[in-house]
């Protein structure tokens, strides 16, 4: 989208500020805006710099673009404002990073991105080669080579940080343990794109996503898995903007794990005595509208014997958003890691000893946090859970 | 301000609260030098974000030192223009000293600091004090406690209790040349309960809109919160009968709160809440079998005993007093607190814009102001939008006429300024004072005080700002 075709939403907002805090709980719901402080980082001041730029009164440099993207894409914002606008607030966000990239105004942090996208399909700088490193230990169909019923797609972030390999491999023995006819691309996986439309890049984006429904769909298989949530909302709410039929279901980890324990195919023989609280990716969450994935990694955990699930105050619709997103964690540390710990803080007074969650970005940032604030709490990502109980 | 001036005021400021916290990006400068009326935009030269008391006094006595204007902020939401920086300079943004300092339960008060919300002190209470409640203005939940009690607001509880500044009970200010002044008791004891018996001298702060000082503290009045609750409407087929229900319900003194809106109004603001536009231009047609008129009032009980009671004897009061006039009603429904905060939703959906020209003024001349106002809207070819409060008991009311609008639309916006330079006159002439005056009203109203209250005024802006650096071009003192 370019900012002329959201004119219609750009008068919207009328700075009111509603934005700013939960409703009703008023509890601080922008991370940018509540580090900062200044308007300019708030919603409302990026939809009135939109406006800016619309008329002129305001030219897209250095300055105005490092609000631009201090936006972490979390969309708190548009679950708080209740004007007709509001569903549009981050696609005008999106769009002006659209407007600067298409008038040459690029940030550094991206450029490396970007060109490790085109030379290696991933947003990492890591070899192509190695995207299906994280398997190597474990016995699991290649999905490029053989029929399989669900694709597993790993995502950039679980290729490449061996750190988190625990997570896809943790995913692919849940699968395996109950008999599931999965596969892995390996290599031949490519990035999802959705990084790169958050941060500007359209026509990046529209190429892996071009790419990716057609390979999917010439290799058959009837769902396409992943444990990323940037991965499955892009999967579920940015493909079907390209007009190309998608012939595969999109599933997340949580909703699979979730049927397999309503079939009765998945049965918990560990007790794991944790009092853990759920973070809501954004991801999986807002980013989703009504169909936000809210229900089923409680279920999930609640029915893990031995573990008490205690909620924050901001959960669900408008769960506090881990940083990383849209780019933030690469451009700009600092405030991915200070979102992170003041959800850290916000989990430590539930009396949780650990904090679970259900996207890679999440725990990555989460764990990045711990290291750098201290704050004492475990972080897991859901599969990992779900596989000590087995 | 000069390019050197500004380049020392800037290393200054920076040195005072820290480079994250001064701005001179023009996105920043873009954002403050304008607000959702049609005011004239003009752009500060920075912006500064102090955390505490000592920043700010140290933030002011630099403008003061190099005569460079300074306009105190929180949420920008007035609907008079009133931070917008007239003569530039610098924009204090007061959003990070929002500490909640003190609840005193027993005496009823809260102390907050200038950043601290409706929305962040009702949350506080319902958690640590859950048998009081503040009020809430008709305005979203990030409007300051401190400003809407600064510019005389209107909330929930003013028809029992007067405008926002009459339930100011301590006040602390910081003054132009450096001093910091309690007034009220908290200047003799460690107790905010009351400005009296001590001289008013939070008269000095309340009403002059940021130009005489900035306020540091402020000390509110709480109020027990009732266990029961209900609203009451009617909606009369014309304004007399409107006239004639208020009349009747002023004098039963039953409600916390006693409200009226066109019926125009609230059909427009419907579409706001299923996030649509709501515009009024061009004026939707009218059915005739609407009522002209929509009038709540909030009633609250500590027994459902006492609210039923208090429901029935409304209700007959009006049936006698209000006998020659049709009208729908009564029914009662769910307490309107129950629509915070996304109450003002209707009015803040119809393209980024909202202005009114906002009075307080005698019933006497209330039904006369009304009709002519809502007659210059049909001339326009607007929609009905009168939104009136009956304040302190019915000893005088609260009329605006809401005009939310597109701010894309330079036509529109002309309209809009047209009808309220007539709405202006019309108010003037009734006997209804302009409130959180825009500049233009100000000069107005100046024009019909006389130059006595006029050279005490600007006296008394002398005193308290000699370089005139307080949000200058306003009360007291033009550009």
């Amino acid at each position: 989208m370019s900012l002329s075709d959201l004119k219609e939403w750009l008068y919207g907002c009328t700075h009111c500020g509603t934005c700013k805090e939960v409703l009703n709980i008023f509890a601080p719901a922008c991370p940018s805006g509540e580090m900062y402080r200044l308007e300019s980082y708030y919603p409302s001041g990026k939809m009135l710099i939109a406006r800016g730029v619309t008329s002129g009164a305001l030219t897209l440099d250095d300055e105005v673009l490092e609000r631009i993207y201090a936006c972490t894409g979390c969309l708190s914002c548009e679950q708080q404002c209740g004007v007709y606008h509001h569903q549009h607030i981050f696609e005008v966000v999106q769009a002006l990073r659209t407007e600067a990239v298409t008038h040459g105004y690029l940030n550094p942090a991206y450029m490396i991105m970007v060109d490790s996208l085109k030379k290696d399909d991933n947003v990492f700088g890591k070899p192509k080669a190695e995207r299906g490193d994280w398997a190597k230990e474990i016995e699991i169909k290649d999905a490029s080579q053989e029929n399989v019923e669900i694709i597993y797609h790993a995502g950039c972030m679980l290729s490449f940080d061996p750190e988190l390999w625990n997570i896809p491999q943790s995913a692919i023995n849940i699968m395996k343990a109950t008999g599931a006819d999965v596969g892995i691309m390996g290599m031949e996986e490519s990035c999802c794109g959705g990084r790169a439309y958050e941060i500007g890049y359209i026509g990046e984006f529209t190429k892996y996503a071009e790419h990716c429904i057609e390979t999917f769909n010439s290799l058959g298989a009837s769902t396409v898995l992943t444990s990323c949530s940037d991965g499955y909302s892009t999967f579920k709410k940015l493909y079907p903007n390209t007009g190309i039929e998608m012939k595969f279901e999109p599933l997340h980890m949580v909703e699979y794990i979730d049927r397999l324990i309503s079939d009765g195919k998945l049965k918990f023989t560990k007790k794991l005595p944790m009092k853990v609280t759920y973070h809501d990716p954004c991801h999986l969450g807002r980013h989703l509208g009504d169909g936000g994935v809210y229900d089923a990694p409680r279920k999930i955990l609640q029915s893990i014997p031995g573990i008490e699930l205690v909620e924050m105050v901001r959960s669900r619709e408008n769960a506090w958003c881990c940083g990383a997103g849209a780019g933030v964690s690469q451009a700009n540390p600092e405030l991915a890691l200070w979102t992170a710990n003041e959800r850290l803080k916000e989990a430590r007074a539930t009396g949780a000893s650990a904090l679970v969650t259900a996207c890679p970005w999440c725990v990555r940032n989460f764990r990045d946090t711990v290291k750098e604030y201290g704050e004492d709490i475990k972080i897991y990502d859901i599969s990992e859970i779900v596989k000590k109980a087995l | 301000m000069i390019e050197a001036l500004k380049n020392t005021v800037v290393a200054e400021l920076e040195k005072i609260v820290g480079g994250k916290f001064v701005s001179t990006n023009q996105a920043d400068l873009y954002i403050y030098s304008y607000d959702l009326t049609p005011a004239e935009s003009n752009w500060p030269d920075v912006v500064v974000l102090p955390q505490n008391l000592e920043e700010l006094r140290e933030i002011v006595a630099l403008a003061n030192r190099e005569k460079v204007p300074v306009t105190p902020y929180i949420a920008g939401g007035n609907v008079g223009g009133l931070t917008i920086p007239l003569e530039g300079g610098i924009i204090i943004d007061l959003k990070r000293m929002n500490r909640i300092i003190e609840v005193n339960d027993t005496d009823m008060y809260a102390l907050v600091e200038p950043g601290v919300t409706f929305g962040q002190l009702k949350a506080y209470l319902d958690n640590n004090h859950p048998t009081l409640r503040y009020t809430y203005a008709f305005s979203p939940p990030s409007t300051g406690i401190a400003s809407n009690a600064i510019v005389q607001g209107l909330d929930n509880l003013s028809f029992r209790y007067g405008a926002a500044s009459a339930w100011v009970c301590g006040l602390e200010a910081l003054l132009a040349t450096g001093e910091v002044v309690k007034i009220g008791s908290g200047a003799a004891s460690k107790t905010w309960q009351a400005i009296a018996p001590f001289p008013e001298l939070d008269g000095l702060f309340l009403g002059w809109q940021g130009t005489t000082g900035i306020v540091t503290k402020t000390a509110v009045n709480l109020w027990p919160k009732h266990a029961y609750e209900t609203a009451v409407t009617l909606m009369p087929m014309d304004l007399e009968g409107a006239y004639a229900i208020f009349q009747a319900i002023i004098r039963t003194r039953i409600p916390d709160d006693l409200i009226g809106t066109s019926f125009q109004l609230n059909k427009v603001g419907e579409a706001a809440y299923t996030h649509l536009k709501a515009p009024i231009y061009p004026a939707p047609p009218v059915d005739p079998k609407d009522p002209e008129f929509v009038i709540t009032a909030e009633i609250t009980g500590n027994t459902q005993k006492e609210l039923d009671a208090k429901v029935e004897a409304l209700a007959e009061a009006v049936k006698e007093k209000c006998g020659d006039h049709k009208y729908l009603g009564p029914d009662t429904m769910p307490s309107t607190t129950a629509a915070f905060p996304m109450q003002a939703l209707g009015v803040l959906s119809s393209g980024g814009g909202l202005m009114w020209v906002g009075t307080y003024g005698p019933m006497s001349t209330w039904l006369e102001t009304v009709k002519r106002g809502c007659e210059l809207q049909d001339k326009y070819n607007i929609a009905r939008t009168c939104y009136t409060r009956m304040m302190n008991e019915g000893h005088f009311a609260g009329l605006r006429w809401m005009l939310p609008y597109d701010k894309e639309d330079p036509e529109l916006v002309q309209i809009i300024k047209d009808l309220c330079n007539e709405q202006l006159d019309l108010v003037l002439e009734t006997g209804y004072i302009p409130y959180k005056t825009p500049v233009w009203a100000v000069r107005k109203l100046e024009e019909r005080v006389g130059p006595d209250w006029i050279k005490l005024h600007r006296r008394v802006k002398e005193m308290m700002d000699p370089n005139n650096i307080m949000n200058p071009g306003r009360w007291g003192k033009p550009g």
